[in-house]
């Protein structure tokens, strides 16, 4: 594989990992703003009202960080992957045409009127507003994982007498069911990240004897929502997924369990470091029969293991293995951080309890890495694929743009998101410093 | 089919060009006419809940190119590398700069993302300028469609006098928009701005129209022929502007700037027919809109997909404009 495309491939690691930080906000947080606003458009509910302007300001940052990173992505196709472009543009130019027709423009339209309309529309108009720019950041989502899940799992397509992939049966690929497995696993990772943020924000006004009344909604609030999003995500989500990439791709699901030789009955590895030379995982903690069942609903099921492929068709093992571990191991612990905080919630205690205030405020960064260790998973395991099965990634970058380039744009990339990444931090640090009871300060008075 | 493909992504092009226009010209022109903090604050707040949407319509016309015309979409953007790289860290800057300057009630904090926004908006209506001089000039392309936008290839005279054209185009519609939706001495002093610009406005149309007709008269047979409604009408619009601007009728001076651009779009447009990416010297063929196609069926679905939701977009799009209207608030208001 030439230096251009390895440059190529960091560049888009780069940049899609830092875009999906927002949107990972947004999704999540959506539903909770929508909420508050309905609560608050019915009157009386004074928290309701403080809350739903408070994350309204968290999320306008996310968005519009989120927004100046993304235009990047859909810029990237072109430039650094034009042969990939060219060949399959008819397929995948099309949900992504349809994201920015249905899903972009419907966040970016009303998302005006919940930043500077807050004054000069009702409270209805306001939370249907955000009803809407919340299925904006939905359906945005939607066709975007639709987009990827064809290139883990082409289907509804022909290949046209000049080689290029045309796509036969749109309704093939919206409703793939590979698709929408996907799509709802994405989508509960977000919520499990937004309903920890709000929890999390919540845990420190408590912690810091603030602000009380909204903290404890907040955590409330979070907790249940927590539990909910965070249980799906694992089952039947997960596990569906699992599921499919077993059917589709064997390669992958042999690389994310560290498996290196086909087993009947094969173990699940908790801990164990892959080792690519020795073709062993080293030093492994595993709980025999497991992986067989959860692939194949059979204790004693045959699992194939990598080297039943030739070692070309294998994705970087370690870095799948680790970052699927990551994913798993992070989940369970936000199940039992959030069962536990449901019982003392139930038990009236949750407010009180401080060690558990204290884990939920840390925990906020967690679920970020958990949703970016399962796109590591997913895009890195598709390797050495760009489509899976159809076009090699080595065959799909841009040609006429030199390695020397894309090395020289990634540098820019790195400035400028680290430049980004502190004003990002910055404000939201001091939105949260402000709290919702500052409900606006100097120069934005009349706006949020 | 494909000729209506090329008339939508022309369509929503002119769209771009007259919605993200206005803000961009905003922009640009905004140290000029706003005096005072209050006044740029005003100016940033006239476009504020609407420039998010009006650059959405830049990626839908960039997601259609992808889908309607894959080859023409990769053969360009992995081209213009470089540019179109400037292009989108220029485009990532400004969108920061006008929502992180109301973060802190600080004279230096405003000053500094207000520049930061009147830079990195006058050079993108440079670019998108010099992008549209290159794509009517043409560009060098390989036996596959793929060409090396090469600075010194694209920074031709042609090419930089179509980029101060579009920035003095999008200027006047800037202080159209302005003088719209602003009131008091910030509304008065873009009307004079805008009465005095529009010489220059003319002056540049004039040399540019002339030098495109030139460049393509001898190669896209009846070019001419059909871009000429198109030029007659931006004549009249360009008009139009001066016209009711003078007599105080600012609504109809800001449809005549849109109509203007929106002609200006077609009419390259038409010159390039049926070329999406003309070859360089003129007359060498080119990525047209038959072998950059994704196919009959695959155009006709894009179409049949997409416009329903264009049409609501463009329905809801009025109805927050309506409800939103007043929203810019006046200098007294602060």
């Amino acid at each position: 594989m030439g230096t251009a495309v390895v440059a190529d491939r960091i560049q888009f690691a780069f940049t899609v990992m830092f875009h999906y930080l927002f949107p990972i906000a947004t999704i999540g947080l959506a539903p909770f703003i929508a909420w508050f606003a309905w609560r608050a458009s019915r009157g009386e509910d004074e928290v309701a009202r403080r809350a739903s302007v408070f994350w309204t300001k968290i999320f306008a940052v996310n968005f519009a960080i989120g927004v100046v990173t993304g235009i990047p992505m859909e810029f990237a196709f072109g430039t650094n992957w034009a042969p990939f472009s060219a060949k399959a543009g008819a397929v995948i130019g099309q949900p992504l045409a349809m994201e920015g027709v249905y899903a972009f423009f419907l966040e970016s339209v009303f998302l005006g009127i919940m930043l500077y309309g807050r004054r000069r529309v009702s409270a209805k108009l306001y939370a249907w507003s955000a009803t809407l720019v919340g299925i904006g950041s939905w359906l945005s989502g939607f066709f975007i994982v639709a987009t990827d899940a064809w290139m883990q799992h082409p289907v509804g397509y022909r290949v046209a007498s000049d080689g290029s992939i045309r796509l036969a049966d749109i309704g093939a690929l919206l409703f793939s069911p590979f698709a929408w497995w996907q799509y709802a696993h994405v989508l509960l990772g977000a919520l499990v990240a937004g309903s920890f943020i709000v929890a999390g924000v919540g845990a420190y006004y408590l912690l810091a004897g603030r602000d009380l009344e909204d903290g404890r909604r907040y955590v409330r609030l979070g907790v249940l929502v927590a539990l909910v999003a965070s249980a799906l995500v694992i089952f039947p989500t997960g596990d569906r997924n699992s599921a499919d990439v077993t059917k589709y791709q064997p390669v992958k699901l042999a690389a994310m369990e560290g498996l290196f030789h086909s087993t009947n009955g094969a173990p699940l590895a908790i801990i164990g470091m892959p080792d690519t030379q020795r073709r062993e995982l080293i030093d492994p903690v595993v709980v025999p029969n497991v992986l067989s069942f959860l692939a194949y609903g059979n204790f004693t099921a045959n699992v194939k293991g990598l080297t039943a492929y030739a070692d070309t068709l294998w994705p970087p093992v370690a870095l799948t293995y680790y970052a699927y571990h990551v994913m798993v191991g992070l989940g369970t612990i936000f199940i039992a951080i959030a069962a536990l905080s449901v019982l003392l919630l139930w038990r009236g205690r949750l407010m009180g309890f401080r060690p558990l205030l204290w884990v939920l405020m840390l925990a906020m960064p967690f679920p970020y890495i958990a949703n970016e260790a399962g796109w590591v998973v997913t895009e890195v395991g598709r390797q050495p694929w760009v489509i899976y099965g159809v076009m090699r990634t080595a065959a799909a970058a841009s040609t006429n743009v030199a390695a020397g380039e894309t090395i020289f744009t990634l540098i820019g990339f790195a400035g400028m998101y680290f430049l980004l990444g502190l004003l990002f931090l910055l404000f939201v640090l001091r939105e949260i410093g402000f709290g919702p009871n500052v409900a606006t300060h100097a120069t934005q008075e009349g706006e949020v | 089919m494909n000729v209506a493909a090329f008339a939508l992504l022309a369509t929503a092009i002119a769209i771009y060009a007259v919605l993200d226009g206005y803000d961009l010209g905003v922009g640009a022109i905004a140290p000029f006419v706003a005096r005072g903090s209050a006044q740029r604050a005003a100016a940033m707040e006239s476009i504020g809940p609407f420039w998010n949407g009006n650059e959405v319509w830049l990626i839908v016309a960039g997601g259609l190119l992808f889908a309607l015309f894959p080859r023409a979409y990769a053969s360009a953007f992995s081209g213009f590398y470089l540019p179109f790289t400037t292009v989108l860290w220029l485009l990532m800057f400004r969108g920061i700069s006008l929502e992180l300057r109301n973060h802190f009630a600080s004279e230096l904090w405003h000053g500094f993302w207000d520049t930061a926004f009147t830079g990195a908006s006058a050079l993108l209506a440079v670019l998108f300028g010099v992008t549209l001089g290159n794509l009517v000039r043409g560009l060098p392309l390989d036996a596959n469609g793929y060409f090396l936008g090469r600075f010194a290839f694209l920074l031709n005279p042609y090419a930089l006098a179509v980029g101060i054209f579009a920035l003095l185009a999008l200027a006047q519609h800037g202080l159209a928009f302005l003088t719209l939706r602003t009131d008091g001495e910030l509304a008065e002093r873009s009307r004079r701005l805008l009465s005095r610009l529009w010489w220059g406005v003319l002056l540049l149309y004039c040399a540019t129209t002339l030098a495109s007709l030139a460049l393509r008269s001898g190669v896209a047979v009846g070019a001419p022929m059909r871009s000429a409604p198109l030029v007659v009408l931006s004549l009249l619009a360009l008009g139009g502007v001066h016209w009711f601007s003078r007599v105080g009728k600012p609504g109809l001076a800001f449809a005549a700037s849109s109509l203007f651009l929106v002609s200006l779009v077609l009419a390259a447009a038409s010159t390039m027919y049926p070329y999406l990416l003309p070859g360089f010297p003129a007359g060498s063929g080119g990525i047209d809109i038959t072998n950059a196609g994704s196919g009959p069926v695959g155009l006709a679905r894009t179409l049949a997909l997409t416009l329903p939701g264009l049409l609501a977009v463009v329905l809801y799009s009025i109805f927050v404009i309506r409800r939103m209207r007043g929203c810019p608030r006046s200098t007294s208001e602060l």
